[in-house]
């Protein structure tokens, strides 16, 4: 039992702490091209948002569709870019391309098939996003339920 | 443990002085801590309808906690696990206690990465070499020695490594060597409208056998060439794999000199996709390709190997087919038939051949179908058989052709229509057609199933939200017709609840007419997620990702609480 309080004090010791950047972590995006979560997405000023999400993940999946939906009204308000990066293995892998396209995405995909970032950032469930300035992460939230798009462009919009 | 405690300290120790190093070559660094905990905790009781829970320890709980620190290009970090008082059921019983369960020490330039310590790898697709963690199927085989990863420029990748395979809280006896390639061509070809890239890899097992004379080599090579072309709308890859000749298990679970064979993966996609369309094919074929770090298992206890429990699992061979998320969909679920397995004298597999076909199609704004806000249809079909051949059964051998299919193993032919009506109101259909033959892959019965899932979801006011899944399935044997639904509140963006329910009122045995019932709720804040639930687990294989573990029916109180710093 001591070793449970153990982990319980680790809990409440990391509390409110969130990670403060993206790893230096290289994933190839669907062109085939090598793209540097830290030092690629650093645009002064712009807004990155990285989502995680997979082809099996409905709600992943409503939470891309739903930002789609808004994409281009909401980029003309404020600078920022979706970055949606895909955990899917190579299993489900193959379906990424058609489905992005099948849907008429406009983002850019990355894919982490063998979970090197996911596991960098210790990321356990998804959907997770993680919102980005200036190099410095800024806002993360993780799941999505209806209407979660809005808040989560109210956090870029006050960034 | 005092070993682990040795590397421990060894991480401690180097990184401030590698921090001080650093510090002089770049003032503006700064070190950075981060990492994540994780607790799943399941409280088990006796069920009136299923059952006294028949197994030790009551309370169970898996908990991982892992920290790393950076200073400039160094990044050391360990994880521990503690499984207190034991881990959650029928996980694999190496799990138990707390302890250091990995650890690493990595410094990355622009052109080089070198790993010391435990790390995880991936060759191509995964077919010959695939270590990585999975914590709700207790499956972390990492590797422990060393990797060096070299990229002198953007067109080469090249890889080299040695370790042997983490099996909980040690390692197993093979030797582990890998060397990974990769390159793309376009520059060199001046290919201006379309993109190649090519890789080769290799990877060894060296592990010495107690086979007297042995008929094969105790170092068993496996070699992978593999593509990826794109042009335009137009994409295609293929990875073909050999594994040297080897002992095959026999049905004991157990190897001699008369049983070796060579292994082999052939796998093809290619696809067309444009805005609004995609579509997708894969073609597999797989032969005598279980490849493990120890080539007979080990016997966890009277049932079970480190097979039934994904331990000691070199590659990775996932099943080629859709994961729904419909309850009654995940009953019947295909797993890889890779390996050579003779059950019975009409019952002798020596691989799988197959594929499966993705297409996507969106109907757009205003159109007949697409209505005010589009209509968005994936079909989907797999279908995966045995290799074609001559089998005898005694002494056990095998001759397989290289085209054609064999027994039917399985089938899942699906439709999914997404279409939202209103701002308010979307809705989601799924049929989906199965056939399993499970005496072919678990025992028992050919199953025809047939899964209609009817799901809508509801925008309450600015923030809350009803999702409601209704789902029926009719099989022609085994357990036959289930039903069944879930009801998920969501009061915020925070805050969810949830109820399901998945009730076999088909089966001709009374026993097995149970409702498996489960109702909880969960909380996301930032990067934290708490959920607890109640409710009864149905017994079989729980499944994600396309790899397996048994579980037994038993009923609990469950309660997840995970975060990352």
């Amino acid at each position: 039992m001591n070793k449970i309080t153990f982990i319980i004090c680790c809990l409440i010791a990391t509390y409110s702490q969130a990670q403060s950047q993206m790893p230096n972590v290289q994933l190839k995006n669907l062109e085939n091209n090598y793209k540097n979560v830290y030092k690629d997405y650093s645009e002064t000023d712009k807004v990155y948002v990285f989502s995680f999400w997979a082809t099996w993940c409905a709600p992943c999946i409503n939470e891309l569709e739903a930002i789609k939906e808004n994409y281009s009204e909401w980029k003309e308000e404020v600078d920022f870019e979706v970055v949606a990066i895909s955990i899917d293995d190579s299993r489900t892998m193959r379906r990424i391309k058609p489905l992005v396209n099948g849907k008429s995405w406009k983002y850019e995909i990355l894919l982490d098939t063998n979970q090197e970032l996911k596991r960098a950032l210790q990321i356990n469930n998804i959907p997770h996003v993680i919102v980005v300035k200036n190099q410095k992460v800024e806002y993360v939230h993780n799941g999505y339920v209806e209407g979660g798009e809005e808040e989560l462009f109210e956090k870029i919009k006050a960034l | 443990m005092i070993k682990n405690t040795i590397y421990l300290l060894l991480i401690i120790g180097i990184l401030p002085y590698s921090a001080i190093a650093q510090e002089e070559d770049n003032n503006k660094t700064q070190g950075r801590f981060f990492g994540g905990v994780e607790s799943n905790s399941q409280y088990y009781v006796d069920d009136p309808k299923l059952g006294d829970f028949m197994f030790e320890d009551r309370f169970r709980s898996n908990n991982y906690i892992n920290a790393n620190y950076n200073y400039g290009k160094l990044t050391g970090g360990i994880q521990i696990e503690a499984y207190e008082k034991n881990s959650l059921l029928n996980y694999n019983p190496k799990y138990k206690g707390t302890d250091l369960a990995t650890f690493y020490l990595d410094y990355k330039s622009e052109k080089l990465d070198i790993t010391g310590g435990y790390f995880y790898e991936q060759f191509g697709s995964g077919l010959i070499l695939r270590t990585w963690e999975d914590r709700a199927l207790g499956i972390n085989n990492a590797l422990r020695g060393g990797r060096i990863v070299y990229r002198p420029n953007n067109n080469i990748s090249l890889k080299a490594l040695y370790g042997r395979q983490r099996s909980g809280f040690s390692v197993s006896d093979g030797h582990i060597f890998g060397f990974d390639s990769e390159f793309y061509l376009t520059d060199y070809l001046n290919l201006e409208t379309s993109d190649l890239s090519v890789g080769v890899s290799y990877v060894g097992r060296y592990e010495e056998t107690d086979i007297e004379n042995p008929k094969f080599s105790e170092l068993t090579n496996a070699m992978a060439f593999r593509f990826n072309y794109y042009k335009g709308s137009f994409y295609a890859s293929g990875e073909a794999n050999y594994k040297t000749e080897d002992a095959v298990l026999d049905a004991q679970n157990e190897i001699g000199n008369d049983f070796i064979e060579p292994g082999s993966a052939y796998l093809l996609n290619f696809g067309y996709t444009k805005s609004g369309l995609g579509v997708d094919v894969t073609l597999r074929r797989i032969e005598n390709m279980g490849f493990y770090s120890e080539r007979v298992p080990e016997i966890l206890d009277a049932n079970n190997t480190s097979l039934n429990y994904n331990d000691k699992i070199l590659n990775y061979l996932p099943g080629l087919t859709k994961q729904h998320h419909s309850n009654l969909a995940n009953i019947y679920v295909y797993q890889a038939q890779a390996s050579v397995s003779y059950l019975d004298v009409d019952k002798m597999k020596s691989g799988e051949t197959g594929g499966q076909i993705d297409i996507f199609y969106n109907f757009k704004k205003g159109s007949t179908i697409g209505g005010k806000y589009g209509t968005k249809v994936a079909l989907n079909v797999a279908t995966w058989y045995n290799l074609p051949g001559k089998y005898k059964f005694f002494p056990q051998e095998y001759d397989t052709e290289f085209f054609g299919v064999a027994q039917k193993y399985f089938a899942d032919y699906n439709i999914e229509i997404k279409k939202r009506f209103n701002d308010g109101w979307r809705s989601g259909l799924y049929f989906i057609h199965q056939y399993y033959d499970k005496s072919l892959i678990e025992g028992g019965e050919v199953v025809n199933a047939d899964i209609l899932a009817i799901e809508n979801t509801w925008s309450i006011g600015e923030k809350q939200s009803l999702r409601l899944e209704l789902e029926h399935l009719w099989a022609d044997a085994d357990r036959r017709n289930w039903a069944g639904g879930t009801l998920e509140y969501n009061l915020n963006r925070n805050l969810s609840f949830y109820v399901w329910d998945i009730y076999n009122y088909g089966t001709h045995k009374e026993a097995e007419k149970n409702h498996y019932y489960n109702f909880g709720g969960a909380y996301r804040f930032g990067a934290w997620r708490i959920a607890a639930n109640y409710g009864r687990q149905r017994g079989g294989l729980v499944c994600v990702g396309g790899v397996c573990r048994f579980v037994p029916e038993n009923t609990g109180y469950t309660l997840n609480i995970s975060t990352s710093f």
